[in-house]
């Protein structure tokens, strides 16, 4: 453990270091040819968000939570005004109403429609948490995850698992798993599952392309399903030898889910989301110039009509789900809005901050000369892993479409090789889950289980477990399908 | 007690009290931070304040009370909660380190003793209490035989395999399609004559082999043991059963991890372990089951006492027939049924 964290510090530091800086600028200036465009040095803040995001809650959970909000805040200026000098006021006005409206605006809706949708929605039973039944019920949320999102299956699924292990001590590594299986990898299979599919179906992957991934996630759900085996049973045994129980007095199980209409208003986010990637390619939606229409904010900043729509078909949703539910029913999930604050207000730092590292990656992104497979794979995950893993994946994508590798997927970004976009979409996929920041589900997972009496792993601690479970097996990942 | 244990007690019922507060004003149905009954809670906490290298899980749950605390919608109670909850993290941080002085008694063991106990095993009962004797034994050492000699003489019920139907009717499910993993092939069982008195009877099997089920019985299954493995099942139901009749009754029961499960209930019992060299144990066997060869006898005891250590192992996590987890182990081919009835009626009876 102690190691994995040195490793990771030691990872951090270079990454902040000047001479690491000055070989990104250098590369930046090579790729794009702009003179002294000091972009690796913008990337503190968003060092410092992630330190603070790892370290805080370590040193002071009290103090963390109150002040989240200025730190957040505080990381934002300080990369928006140095931006500001640097590349004049209007420039940094619209490099963050940018990424506010059109990445940040579309994100935050989903979550939080599926947050309320799902909150509304419980299940009443005497199942008890063993690891068969944890194993059927992290089988089902990967199966699902592809069909109603990552997002989706999370919600649906973190309360039931989390009620059915109440009567144990140890929980904590069940959610680690949840979150490395229902919140990332399970969304591989299609474009509903995870927003970089949406990405590439809108750039005219097929739909169900995406499909060809199956093998791999199940080589992994199988995996990782062995593995969380053992573990589980290894903390089931020492909870019953505790003396830990769960009720079984009444013979015979009783299930019963309430809410069950929201499912409606869940189908209504997943056709949303379907929508959004879409309505962009309809000509109705675009200029003479193919560009997609939308409402002007500022200079070249435009909300395009299509996420309006998204945006509204998700909030009526959510909407029309707490009209409709009785409010016992969030009261038994303990519904809060603390979970959704919380990343709402993580990812709003996250998403500012880490935009002169997006830059940098779109500036060296054909630059890298990546052109394999396995290449492509620990690349596309290892950004993704800290990055938002839509724009990386589209890098990656734009990078691979413009290589002219040959026969494979014709795309609007040219045609790429069936593995190396197998490669692209399983690491934007499937990495997103070793770090906490590494996509919006792990992150409420996080902020939910902390909600209901279960210590989650920190930061630091959450990075040693997805670097000897997932690693592995993202090893053997490349070694099976991306040599 | 002492007033350190006594401020450790009330404090560790502070923070019962509060987290059972949170979960009331929250109405979650998720789960609570301290979800088992008062006492063992409290004793738990208590504990964990006691040992020198525990005091930081004590923090960890009260910052789980914590994070549950603040999510609550009303002001008022938030704060009122929240304000009691600064008060217990400020006692709890002004607790010494530890009030450990390195003595050697383990405290879960121990709370279950009177202070005089370390000389007579009877009074480690109140007069509240029942005399629960809980008896492991390797297989054919005689242990089935000397606990229901032991029970006979005491005029208290003997329990064996008695527990395992018990557990099936509660389980609803049938006698037949469950095996009884915590069981030896018991030589005695208990029946009720028609005049309704109860009576022992000679045995040779207590229990059938599992049978194999088609999906439609392990749906039904499924259901029935609340998604849980028939053992486990089972096991639970069992501990329940057996905590149940330490309240209501004297008795002796064999084997099914019953001392670990009292302890960890900290129920006041016995604990026995009886053995004896394999070697014995396999002639006895050959001279229980007339035409048993030596290879299979021996084969019988190894198969029974891997089968018995591995449950006992699974559920427990501590090792079968190590002589600290018991209050007593005996040699039975040292002392015969009758001499070691008799050792364990002294040590109990010793003034």
């Amino acid at each position: 453990m102690k190691k994995w964290m040195m490793l990771f510090g030691g990872l951090m530091m270079a990454m902040i270091s000047p001479d690491t800086v000055m070989a990104a600028e250098a590369a930046t200036e090579a790729a794009s040819g702009t003179a002294a465009v000091g972009l690796g040095w913008f990337c503190i803040p968003f060092a410092g968000l992630l330190l603070c995001v790892a370290l805080f809650p370590l040193i002071n959970p009290e103090l963390w939570e109150k002040y989240q909000p200025a730190v957040v805040a505080l990381w934002s200026v300080l990369f928006i005004i140095p931006f500001a000098m640097f590349f004049g006021a209007g420039e940094a006005a619209e490099t963050v109403l940018e990424c506010l409206v059109n990445d940040y605006l579309a994100f935050i809706v989903l979550l939080f429609g599926l947050f309320c949708v799902a909150g509304n929605i419980t299940l009443e039973g005497d199942l008890a948490g063993s690891p068969r039944i944890n194993i059927l019920l992290l089988t089902i949320g990967t199966l699902l995850s592809s069909w109603i999102g990552t997002t989706g299956a999370s919600m649906l699924m973190v309360r039931p698992v989390i009620k059915m292990n109440s009567w144990r001590k140890r929980k904590a590594h069940i959610m680690v798993f949840f979150i490395f299986l229902i919140s990332n990898i399970g969304g591989c299979l299609t474009p509903i599952g995870d927003p970089p599919l949406l990405m590439g179906f809108s750039r005219g992957v097929p739909f169900f392309w995406s499909l060809i991934q199956l093998p791999v996630m199940l080589f992994n759900m199988v995996v990782l399903l062995f593995l969380f085996y053992w573990i589980d049973r290894k903390n089931y045994r020492k909870d019953i030898a505790e003396g830990r129980k769960p009720d079984i007095s009444k013979p015979g199980t009783e299930i019963k889910l309430e809410g069950l209409h929201n499912l409606i208003f869940v189908a209504m986010i997943v056709a949303a989301v379907i929508l959004s990637g879409t309505l962009p390619s309809l000509p109705m939606f675009q200029d003479a110039t193919g560009a997609v229409l939308g409402l002007p904010i500022y200079k070249e900043v435009h909300l395009p009509y299509p996420t309006i729509i998204e945006i509204v078909i998700i909030l009526t949703a959510a909407f029309l789900s707490f009209k409709t539910t009785n409010a016992e029913i969030r009261r038994k999930n303990h519904f809060t809005w603390g979970a959704i604050r919380e990343v709402a207000i993580l990812f709003v730092g996250i998403f500012i901050t880490m935009q002169p590292a997006l830059m940098l990656l779109k500036s060296m992104g054909g630059s890298l000369h990546i052109t394999e497979p396995y290449q492509m794979f620990w690349v596309t995950g290892g950004l993704s892993s800290f990055l938002d893993n839509t724009p990386t994946y589209l890098v990656f994508l734009t990078t691979a479409g413009a290589m002219e590798l040959g026969s494979g997927i014709v795309t609007a970004l040219g045609t790429v090789p069936v593995k190396l976009l197998m490669a692209i979409s399983s690491g934007a996929v499937f990495m997103g889950a070793n770090t906490y920041i590494g996509n919006a589900p792990n992150m409420m997972v996080k902020a939910i289980s902390d909600e209901n009496g279960i210590r989650m792993p920190s930061f630091f601690g959450y990075l040693a477990w997805s670097l000897r479970i997932l690693i592995p097996v993202f090893l053997l990942d490349t070694v099976l399908f991306f040599l | 007690m002492n007033h350190n244990e006594e401020m450790m007690r009330e404090l560790a019922e502070r923070i019962y009290d509060l987290d059972a507060e949170v979960y009331i004003q929250l109405g979650s149905s998720l789960g609570r931070v301290f979800d088992r009954d008062r006492e063992r809670c409290v004793t738990e906490m208590m504990r964990l304040m006691l040992e020198r290298d525990q005091s930081h899980v004590l923090r960890s749950q009260l910052a789980l009370i914590s994070n549950m605390a603040r999510t609550i919608s009303d002001r008022e109670s938030r704060k009122m909660i929240m304000s009691e909850y600064n008060n217990i993290l400020h006692d709890v941080i002004e607790l010494p380190t530890s009030f450990g002085t390195g003595e050697i008694l383990d405290q879960s063991r121990a709370e279950l003793l009177e202070p005089n106990l370390k000389k007579h095993l009877k009074e480690r009962f109140s007069n509240q209490d029942h005399l629960v004797i809980c008896i492991g034994r390797t297989y054919g050492c005689g242990g089935s035989e000397i606990g229901f000699t032991l029970a006979d003489s005491l005029k208290i019920n003997y329990y064996d395999v008695e527990i395992f139907s018990e557990v099936i009717k509660r389980l609803e499910a049938e006698q037949d399609v469950i095996e009884d993993k915590a069981a030896f092939p018991s030589p005695y069982k208990k029946i009720t004559g028609k005049d309704g008195t109860e009576e022992y009877v000679y045995q040779q099997r207590a229990f059938v082999p599992e049978q194999k089920n088609g999906i439609r019985t392990a749906f039904r299954n499924f259901n029935r043991y609340h998604g849980l493995s028939k053992r486990d099942a089972v096991y639970f139901n069992q501990s329940d059963l057996i905590c149940d009749m330490s309240k209501n009754e004297d008795f002796v029961i064999m084997g099914r991890c019953a001392d670990l499960i009292l302890t960890n209930n900290h129920i006041p019992h016995i604990s026995i372990f009886i053995t004896a060299p394999v070697e014995r144990r396999i002639r006895r066997i050959m001279e229980i089951n007339k035409g048993m060869s030596e290879k299979e006898a021996r084969r019988l005891v190894k198969k029974m006492d891997h089968k018995h250590r591995k449950y006992y192992g699974f559920y427990t996590g501590s090792k079968w027939g190590m002589p600290c987890n018991y209050d007593l182990c005996i040699n039975s081919s040292s002392y015969g049924i009758e001499g070691s009835v008799e050792l364990i009626r002294r040590m109990m009876e010793q003034e």
